[in-house]
């Protein structure tokens, strides 16, 4: 093989890779949509139900006119609140411990605090089941403190578990957008990055040919 | 502007060390792309230093503070999450590199006479870059960066005699706190800059020596050409070829290479279920655990970093081009390469009683290879005499004797 035909081969490997390599490279399983709208409506769960004890203290409601909010929704999503606090939870750290034993996690960076967070995520959340005890039991977390909050477990109608399945890959969703906000516009720009690096290592191997070519 | 130049050529010798360092700078020019990482490698401090600047003017070296600070460079600075993703990704990128540019001086043996000092303060600045990272690694303060720091300061209590006096002075506190943070940033922006200082030195004895090339023997005249514009334009096609690799892992896969642990706080009451270090420390660290004695073990990791210091020592065959006409240092260099490979992946795994074993013959391999190197290389040598040498080594010796007859007739 000349170098020629090696230089176009790495050059073609490495525009491959950059196209072809998926973002997260969850375990494939789970398939998320991430859609403005299925991220929206991840975010509205959340506030409304997960952040009945949890906190993202890296956020603020102001952040939610990012995922898509007008300003009229996230007034609606923060009632009281200030658009510049942080998203708290509705009940005080100290209740909380007491009810639960523990104080709920901070959840802004889940998603990249565990392997393949957002496929975590949403098994923890689909993985509760009754024991024949009547105990609510989880198997990706055994002893969990959190209780079934989407009544998962006791659920039968296939129906409305599949819709429970489809809210918990939206809370997904929206937590993986929530512990890197600027995914997109990172990738977005790194489109842009790797076309002007192909061009201009491609227009240095034509310089260098040339200078080199000065010596034979 | 000649005037400007002439104006300044009076009182420093600009235009003279230009010519001297670049354009009339003599430079083999058989150097293959492997020849490439030194350059990449400076390439890659800078951004370190410069990307590091801008981290350090948000960034807060305090317990209770650090953890946040980094979330806030990430969210709320401006393409605050671009310089730090440069910044981690660089620290990998900066072993990479590094790595590659060690693995081409064992393979062509430039190490050798009289390169040796090349050889030496590059030693010295891997093992600043060591400490360099190790000691940035603590400050986002994740669960990783302080259990990390806690089990490594740990092992300096394997100091004889002395041990626990010097793991609280290192830390500053009898555990990792905010005095170990606050010192650890400090000498993490200091170290930079002494690298700075070594790779000058590295470079000034380059410039005295020349590159070594693929051939190992000093090229006559004619096979020199100058450093610019030929190897100018070369180092910046390499640098292009890097900069999509590294890009690419900045903009599409910027966690990668940072543990999912780390984005959890640093938690004294809650140890991870496994504790690992970077991927450039995994070898090191899989040799340490390897040896079942603390001592040993803190031995065995220090003497597997500098012990590639004793190369021009052990290696005591005087046949040129490198592993390409050694067949026995040749298989040496893959099986060494493939022993670290394995020791990486040892040390990245929870131990089992398979990859104990794994780990233990491993990194008696490590060993053995420094060991036999100067048995093997002398009896390589006879050997291939014996056999009479290839007509291109006998090519190359007689040419460097050449050189070296004109050198002494001068």
């Amino acid at each position: 093989m000349n170098r020629n035909t090696f230089l176009i081969m790495l050059h073609s490997c490495l525009l491959v890779m950059v196209f072809s390599v998926p973002e997260k490279s969850a375990a494939a399983e789970v398939i998320f949509d991430r859609s403005s709208d299925s991220l929206k409506r991840g975010a509205v769960t959340f506030v409304n139900l997960c952040m009945l004890c949890h906190e993202m203290k890296y956020l603020r409601y102001q952040n939610l006119l990012e995922v898509g909010f007008s300003h009229n929704e996230v007034d609606a999503l923060r009632k009281d609140k200030n658009i510049q606090d942080p998203l708290q939870s509705s009940t005080a750290p100290e209740v909380a411990k007491l009810l639960f034993g523990m104080r709920p996690p901070e959840l802004s960076l889940m998603a990249k605090a565990r392997k393949n967070g957002p496929s975590y995520i949403y098994n923890l959340l689909t993985s509760y089941y009754e024991t024949a005890d009547g105990v609510i039991q989880n198997q990706v977390f055994p002893g969990i403190s959190m209780p079934d909050v989407l009544s998962y477990s006791i659920e039968t109608d296939p129906l409305v578990r599949e819709r429970l399945e489809q809210k918990a890959r939206e809370v997904a969703v929206f937590m993986e957008w929530a512990a890197d906000p600027n995914a997109n516009q990172r990738r977005n720009m790194g489109y842009y990055v790797m076309a002007y690096l192909f061009i201009l290592t491609f227009l240095l191997y034509l310089m260098k040919r040339k200078v080199w070519r000065r010596l034979k | 502007m000649a005037r400007l130049i002439n104006w300044i050529d009076a009182r420093f010798p600009l235009t003279k060390f230009v010519k001297h360092e670049l354009t009339d700078y003599p430079t083999p020019r058989n150097l293959s792309y492997w020849w490439n990482f030194g350059f990449l490698a400076g390439f890659v401090l800078m951004l370190q230093i410069i990307s590091g600047i801008f981290l350090a003017m948000h960034y807060k070296a305090d317990v209770t503070l650090a953890f946040d600070s980094i979330e806030h460079i990430m969210r709320e600075v401006n393409y605050g999450w671009l310089i730090r993703y440069l910044h981690s990704t660089g620290a990998s990128a900066f072993f990479a590199v590094i790595y590659i540019h060690m693995a081409r001086t064992l393979y062509y043996g430039s190490y050798r006479a009289p390169r040796e000092l090349m050889w030496w303060t590059g030693q010295g600045l891997l093992l600043m870059l060591m400490a360099t990272a190790f000691m940035g690694y603590l400050l986002p303060w994740g669960q990783m960066s302080y259990w990390g720091a806690q089990v490594i300061t740990s092992l300096f209590g394997a100091t004889p005699f002395i041990g626990d006096e010097v793991v609280i002075w290192l830390r500053g506190d009898f555990t990792v706190g905010d005095a170990t943070l606050t010192r650890f940033f400090v000498l993490h922006y200091l170290f930079p800059f002494l690298i700075v200082g070594a790779v000058i030195i590295h470079l000034v004895a380059l410039h005295y020596v020349k590159s070594s090339n693929p051939s190992g023997i000093n090229l006559a005249d004619k096979d020199n050409i100058p450093f610019h514009p030929y190897f100018t334009v070369k180092d910046l096609y390499g640098l292009g070829l890097f900069l999509i690799v590294f890009c690419y892992f900045v903009f599409f896969q910027p966690e990668f290479f940072i543990e999912a642990t780390n984005n959890i706080p640093a938690n004294f009451l809650q140890t991870p279920e496994h504790i690992v270090p970077e991927w450039y420390f995994l070898p090191f660290y899989a040799i340490l655990r390897s040896i079942p004695d603390l001592l040993g073990g803190v031995v065995g990791m220090f003497l597997s970093v500098i012990i590639f210091a004793a190369m021009p020592y052990l290696d005591r065959s005087s046949i040129p081009g490198g592993a390409h006409y050694r067949p026995w240092y040749r298989i040496m260099f893959y099986v060494f390469i493939v022993d670290i490979l394995v020791l990486g992946y040892v040390g990245a795994q929870a131990s089992s009683d398979l990859l104990i074993v794994v780990g233990r013959v491993a990194t008696f391999i490590y060993f053995l290879t420094f060991c036999l190197l100067p048995y093997v290389s002398r009896k390589e040598e006879q050997w291939l005499r014996k056999r009479g040498l290839p007509a291109e080594i006998e090519e190359l010796l007689q040419q460097e004797s050449l050189q070296q007859q004109k050198k002494d007739n001068v």
